[in-house]
């Protein structure tokens, strides 16, 4: 419509707008965070992933996670997750954080196996 | 005759003169490259011939040897591609589903708050139970309380590991390796020496031969001429990666994927055997006396 009129003259289009349409308000939008897609992290990510298959098999991609030792190659609900925690890294754990374990452990084992429609 | 070329009107002078949402920038990505003659209908030698046993009713693919020596040099000869790694269907949901495995199975969040149990406090009865005529309440740390625990919030670091199997993971890397062949962006060369370690020589052949803004190098084994190594070392969009480093996520990064005849050989070997392998009847990190 109004679109047009600046570009070219000879048709018969306005050269203002009546203000009819796309009545949305631009002023308020936020600016997209700036981001810069090839920092060193980035650039490579993902390399290495099929370690396993193009490497012989020596060895597997869940070698490669950064994490908590009881989460490497690992995935399981809030129990699984605490039992494997406590297993594994329970011996060396502060006696607060132990404690607060051993609770959490309790409530939840409780929880999922006593109360509700799936005991 | 009257001039109808169209006369551009500016509303605030010393700007160029087309209106705002006329103007191209500079680096429009759907400006497509000159396409390349296609090597079937030309007089250089096939210096490839795939050495594993090809379907008889599948013809190989082919594709240009280029060499990086110099700028201007011409295609030494046509390079014959496996059409089982570079010819497959394509299908886009392996290739998603490769993408976003990728994505998740390393992620560890370590998002975590503290529950009623976990909030210092909150071990006594604020106030009676009947008397008071306040709201009846066990402890200061509840939910309903501000400085309380949160009932359901993130608990502790979780992982979202999981694995594909083994062939959905094979077959996404060749539908990405043919998709890079069926776009016109895939380079086979027949080794990275280059003359000099300068960036800007690199950078120059790629905006010659019109390669596009990122490249992905990948070569066999683990020395690389030290030339390649320190033109790539400062350079964000070009990067290097052995052989066994190849992936879907960088493929689909990267705009552009140079080879080696040799990083051909060894994804051809590597990528074939799946389709004739059994099943494993114990992990293959164990020994099998078959596999090397």
């Amino acid at each position: 419509m109004s679109v047009f009129g600046g570009v070219f003259r000879q048709s018969s289009a306005r050269l203002f707008s009546t203000g009819t349409c796309a009545r949305t308000r631009m002023h308020a939008v936020p600016k997209l965070r700036e981001l810069d897609r090839w920092t060193e992290k980035r650039g490579v990510f993902g390399v290495y992933d099929n370690i396993g298959i193009l490497g012989d098999f020596k060895a597997h991609p869940k070698d490669l996670i950064r994490g908590p030792v009881w989460l490497r190659g690992f995935s399981g609900n809030e129990l699984q997750r605490l039992i494997r925690k406590k297993r594994m890294v329970g011996g060396r754990m502060l006696t607060e954080d132990k404690h607060s374990l051993d609770k959490r452990i309790s409530f939840l084992y409780r929880r999922f196996n006593r109360y509700g429609k799936h005991r | 005759p009257r001039d109808f070329s169209p006369q551009f009107i500016s509303s605030v002078s010393g700007e160029s003169a087309l209106p705002s949402n006329l103007r191209l920038p500079p680096n429009l990505i759907g400006v497509a490259p000159q396409k390349r003659a296609s090597p079937s209908g030309s007089d250089l030698p096939v210096l490839r011939r795939c050495e594993a046993d090809i379907p008889a009713h599948l013809a190989p693919a082919q594709t240009w040897l280029e060499s990086l020596g110099s700028r201007d040099s011409e295609p030494l000869g046509v390079v014959d591609l496996h059409p089982d790694v570079f010819s497959v269907p394509l299908r886009l949901d392996i290739l998603h589903a490769v993408e976003v495995w990728q994505r998740n199975f390393k992620r560890i969040s370590h998002a975590k708050v503290k529950s009623r149990a976990e909030v210092s406090g909150g071990g006594r009865k604020p106030w009676n139970q009947k008397g008071s005529g306040r709201a009846r309440h066990g402890s200061i740390r509840s939910p309903l309380w501000r400085g309380g625990g949160v009932a359901h919030g993130p608990r502790g670091p979780s992982s979202y590991y999981y694995m594909l199997p083994m062939k959905v993971r094979v077959q996404g890397l060749k539908i990405a390796l043919t998709a890079k062949l069926a776009q016109d962006y895939l380079h086979i060369v027949d080794s990275l020496e280059i003359p000099t370690p300068d960036p800007h020589y690199l950078l120059d052949l790629v905006k010659h031969r019109q390669w596009g803004d990122s490249i992905l190098i990948v070569d066999v084994g683990d020395e690389f001429p030290q030339n390649i190594l320190k033109a790539t070392e400062d350079m964000k969009t070009v990067n290097i990666i052995p052989a066994i480093g190849l992936n879907v996520h960088s493929m689909l990064k990267h705009e552009s994927l140079v080879l080696t005849l040799e990083a051909v050989k060894f994804l051809e070997k590597k990528l074939l055997w799946h389709d004739v392998r059994y099943v494993p009847l114990y992990p293959f990190k164990l020994p099998y006396s078959d596999l090397p």
